[in-house]
């Protein structure tokens, strides 16, 4: 056998310089997070505020998509581990230090509170159906009747209705923590210089929002929610320039390796990716129409809701990517 | 509809402007606008990825099967995109962004769609023939002088006039 | 000196981007995304497409002419096809038939579809197919017609033996005519509600 000597610990066969251990699952797994985390954070915000009414569709029928995205979300993250059999002994232990133990404890506890939230609106949500999808409609229906089926289970649902608004706390900072770790967790990786900066955990979080932002926006139906959320998107977009902006500038005035890691997106193989499908297909071209929706113009609230939540699925993709190529570059 | 007529910009207005957007792009990029290539593209990217093999071995595909980038990454995929996105802005300033089937009253939208389809087959066969459509083999041909490109366009009218009467009843 | 981006860069396909947004946003506001209004010209009821068209063309040769003459552009670093007769002919008829039947051209089909129109989407759908088909039958059937008949590069001055400018200008003069002579025949001819 061949001896080497690792004196860096740089010089590992399929590590350096390109790993590609993380495909779709990982990026998916965070887009999903950081939409669930933007959807529970609106419907807490909103009820908190005492605006239940005024904004239906953010805090009875959107949050309905959270759990969905988040079992989901779940199920890419297990296809993605090698050893199947044991992610539950992320739950043995505690670690302050290491994102994923956060993330892991946060999604334990977010992910209950997320399925009790729309069972509190289930009446809210069969109007929502009734005419736009008989199927869902028929699930929530049976649900219910499940629920009303056992004096146990309305009691338990009492029980949370009373205490709603102590639900409503912990979810508004569970999902602030939930969306940041979906950006932490990358810039935990000190080897990723792509990654290894401070803007990853506040640019994903207002990118999960804003994804978030657009799907509530999409689904409501009524005129006064819809130019709200509009109107919170094109300042989530302002945000999300100036981060990005940051990003690059922070990374341009960094290491030799930050800068190279900025270089794979000012000329180099991410360029077009990032620049056409993030910031200017889901950043700059539905702040464009919901301008112009502002305006006075008429436009379908679903092309740029599309686009923004297409650009923030597409962001998660090329930030994965681009940040397993990126490397700390001994020669 | 007279309403809707004035919306549309001045023809020559158009003319003018597309024209300078053609010589800018040939001017930045050193070629002209196009449409049909991007589809091909597309196509060779589904390929390539979804039967590598077969790719390799054929005629067509093979030089894209080797290739370091994908197919994707090709000037006309992204010039679609900000036609996508440039088409949706104009339809929004006109008011003209809905879902419908348009055609002649005496058609209906099945019709129409079935001919759609096959016109769309003629053209995608006719594109990779002719080394580009109306506007990439056609409209860029014609602004370098290309006798390529004022004979694919003389042939596309010249057919289109000569047949017209036999598809009058589908339009007018 | 042109091209100013290399090509094939990811400067270039930036451009790309934002050229086309130019180029769908033009073909949309002249009227391209409603195939009534473009097959009109094959009826006599609307002219658009021969009108943007011949104009487009001629300010595009036109200013690019300048450009060389200016020193700007150099027409050997341009892409100018490549012309093979018999294909370009035989692909003509193929386009010209999509075009009567389909009603739109690949441009267009993708300006219409993206603001709405389901035929235009069905239509994107056949160039597909059809493509797809090409790209199958390829060494059967094509293959080898494809590349007969070069004629190398070849521009329409050459053809002639008249200097580039004379052409160009040879060229307008018949666009000048062509647009008065539509405009007669539309007068004559019943309108057409789309």
């Amino acid at each position: 056998m061949k001896e080497r000597l690792f004196t860096s610990g740089r010089d590992m066969l399929n590590i350096d310089p390109v790993v590609n251990a993380w495909h779709w699952e990982i990026p998916a797994y965070l887009f999903l997070g950081g939409l669930a985390a933007g959807l529970v954070f609106f419907a807490s915000f909103y009820y908190l505020r005492g605006k239940e009414d005024q904004m239906p569709t953010a805090v009875k029928i959107a949050p309905f998509i959270a759990p969905i995205a988040i079992v989901l979300g779940l199920i890419f993250l297990l296809l993605d581990l090698k050893h199947k059999l044991y992610f539950w002994q992320l739950y043995t232990t505690i670690r302050l230090d290491s994102p994923m133990s956060w993330g892991a404890w946060t999604l334990g506890v977010v992910m209950p509170l997320s399925v009790i939230w729309p069972l509190l609106y289930l009446d809210d949500l069969k109007k929502y159906f009734w005419n736009r999808n008989i199927v869902i409609y028929e699930i929530i229906d049976w649900l219910e009747k499940l629920i009303n089926d056992f004096d146990f289970t309305k009691t338990i649902m009492g029980w949370f209705k009373e205490n709603q608004k102590a639900i409503a706390w912990a979810n508004i900072i569970l999902s602030v923590i939930l969306g940041v770790y979906t950006g932490i967790l990358l810039s935990a990786f000190n080897a990723r210089p792509l990654w290894n900066t401070a803007i990853l955990g506040p640019l994903f979080l207002t990118s999960g929002i804003s994804t978030a932002a657009a799907t509530i926006m999409w689904m409501a139906y009524d005129h006064y929610e819809k130019v709200r959320f509009s109107r919170i998107d094109l300042w989530l977009i302002a945000v999300e320039l100036f981060l990005i902006t940051h990003m690059f500038m922070g990374l341009s005035s960094g290491t030799s390796a930050s800068m190279d890691a900025a270089a794979l997106f000012l000329g180099g193989p991410y360029t077009v990716v990032f620049w056409v499908g993030v910031v200017g297909m889901g950043l700059l071209f539905p702040a464009v129409l919901e301008s112009m929706e502002l305006l006075g113009y008429k436009v379908p609230i679903a092309i740029p809701a599309f686009f923004i939540i297409l650009g923030g699925a597409i962001f998660r993709f090329v930030m994965v990517d681009a940040g397993q190529f990126s490397k700390y570059f001994f020669q | 509809m007279s309403d809707t007529q004035n919306k549309y910009m001045n023809p020559y207005l158009a003319g003018v402007l597309l024209g300078l957007i053609i010589m800018a792009s040939f001017i930045i990029t050193g070629q002209g606008t196009g449409a049909s290539g991007a589809f091909k593209d597309i196509i060779a990217a589904g390929v390539v990825k979804f039967a590598p093999a077969f790719a390799e071995s054929s005629a067509f595909f093979g030089k894209y099967a080797g290739a370091e980038h994908s197919p994707l990454k090709a000037w006309l995929v992204f010039e679609i995109i900000g036609v996508i996105a440039g088409a949706i802005i104009s339809g929004a300033l006109a008011g003209r962004l809905n879902l419908k089937v348009e055609h002649s009253p005496k058609i209906t939208s099945k019709t129409r769609i079935v001919m759609a389809i096959i016109g769309g087959i003629f053209f995608g066969i006719g594109s990779q023939l002719g080394r580009g459509c109306t506007s990439g083999a056609g409209l860029s041909g014609m602004a370098v002088m290309s006798v390529s490109g004022f004979l694919v366009v003389g042939v596309i009218f010249g057919v289109g006039y000569s047949l017209a009467w036999a598809f009058k009843k589908y339009w007018v | 000196m042109s091209p100013l981006i290399t090509p094939g860069s990811e400067f270039d396909l930036l451009w790309a981007f934002i050229i086309g947004i130019g180029f769908g946003f033009i073909l949309e506001a002249a009227g391209f995304s409603t195939s009534r209004k473009i097959v009109g010209l094959f009826y006599g009821y609307d002219f658009t497409v021969i009108k943007v068209f011949f104009t487009a063309a001629v300010t595009a040769s036109t200013g690019i002419l300048l450009f060389n003459h200016l020193g700007y552009v150099d027409y050997g670093s341009i892409y100018v096809p490549t012309t093979f007769l018999w294909p370009t002919v035989v692909g003509g008829i193929f386009m010209g038939l999509g075009f009567l039947i389909g009603g739109f051209c690949p441009g267009t089909s993708v300006c219409a579809a993206a603001i709405g129109k389901l035929d235009a989407l069905a239509f994107v759908g056949g160039i597909f197919g059809g493509i797809f088909f090409y790209t199958m039958s390829f060494e059967t059937l094509w293959m080898e017609f494809r590349t007969t008949s070069n004629l190398g590069v070849l521009q329409l001055s050459d053809v002639f033996g008249l200097p580039l400018g004379v052409m160009i200008l040879i060229f307008s003069v018949f666009s000048i005519i062509t647009f008065v002579v539509v405009s007669k025949i539309k007068q004559n001819i019943k309108n057409v509600e789309y």
